[in-house]
């Protein structure tokens, strides 16, 4: 399966991003643009709905440690939203979990 | 490879790596490993197919990898071959993930580090002149994480 993704702005400073399907060397650079252009399109916060991705590798990890940094650079909340099982194992074993914040809702 | 249990040819194209997983995770499901334990190894061959084809084929898409799983006496055996750009084994080194910061978070070098999570024992094998060879084995494995 591919990876579809939506964005959305609540109107104060949040963006949200929405990831389905399998996020890999092939989709990751569409994660990367939508993140690229959400991160000064944000003024408060960058979320990234991870709840129906039902794979990611490191190069979506690595995606989304570029995202952190760049949220960071300009001060902005940078969250990860439901990550599902199978992104939950792949920042354990990447020993990242600890490093995103991560929440149930928004 | 004779025995093999699988042996598949495929070109460096990231828009395969969907179908690999598929066929790697049906094979150990097949072999009795519960969904969990599968699922890291094919995150783990995965990567090594990614190594090879950001790396060794630096993103040409036009290249050859070829994967084999066999059953040896000790376990299960994965071997990647590729004809690209030889990696330095010194690149390719198990370290312990350091849990980081985050403000010196680097994005790169996750998946070599994954694959020595996954596997028992990881072999990568550049060759002198062109391409690498990357041997995985699962000795005596664990069928559930």
């Amino acid at each position: 399966m591919a990876m579809e993704l939506s964005k959305a702005d609540d109107g104060s400073g949040k963006h949200t991003i929405t990831i389905v399907g399998e996020i890999d060397l092939y989709t990751s650079p569409k994660l990367r643009s939508a993140i690229t252009e959400s991160v000064p399109a944000a003024s408060r916060a960058l979320h990234v709905s991870l709840a129906s991705v039902e794979y990611m590798d490191s190069s979506g990890v690595a995606t989304l440690v570029e995202g952190l940094r760049a949220a960071m650079e300009r001060n902005l909340e940078f969250v990860l939203l439901s990550p599902s099982p199978s992104v939950l194992k792949v920042l354990q074993l990447s020993r990242l979990d600890t490093v995103f914040t991560i929440r149930e809702h928004a | 490879m004779k025995n093999a249990d699988i042996n598949i040819d495929l070109v460096s194209d990231p828009r395969l790596l969907g179908s690999v997983r598929g066929l790697v995770r049906t094979y150990l499901l097949n072999e009795g490993f519960d969904s969990d334990r599968a699922s890291e190894i094919v995150l783990a061959v995965d990567e090594a197919c990614t190594n090879a084809m950001r790396h060794s084929y630096g993103g040409s898409t036009d290249n050859r990898l070829r994967l084999t799983v066999r059953k040896y006496a000790r376990g299960i055996e994965f071997v990647l071959r590729d004809r690209g750009v030889p990696v330095p084994v010194e690149k390719c080194e198990r370290k312990e993930i350091a849990v980081p910061d985050a403000a010196h978070l680097t994005p790169g070098g996750l998946g070599v580090q994954l694959i020595h999570r996954v596997f028992d024992e990881v072999k990568f094998q550049p060759g002198k002149t062109a391409g690498n060879r990357v041997v995985m084995r699962l000795i005596s494995p664990e069928k559930s994480s």
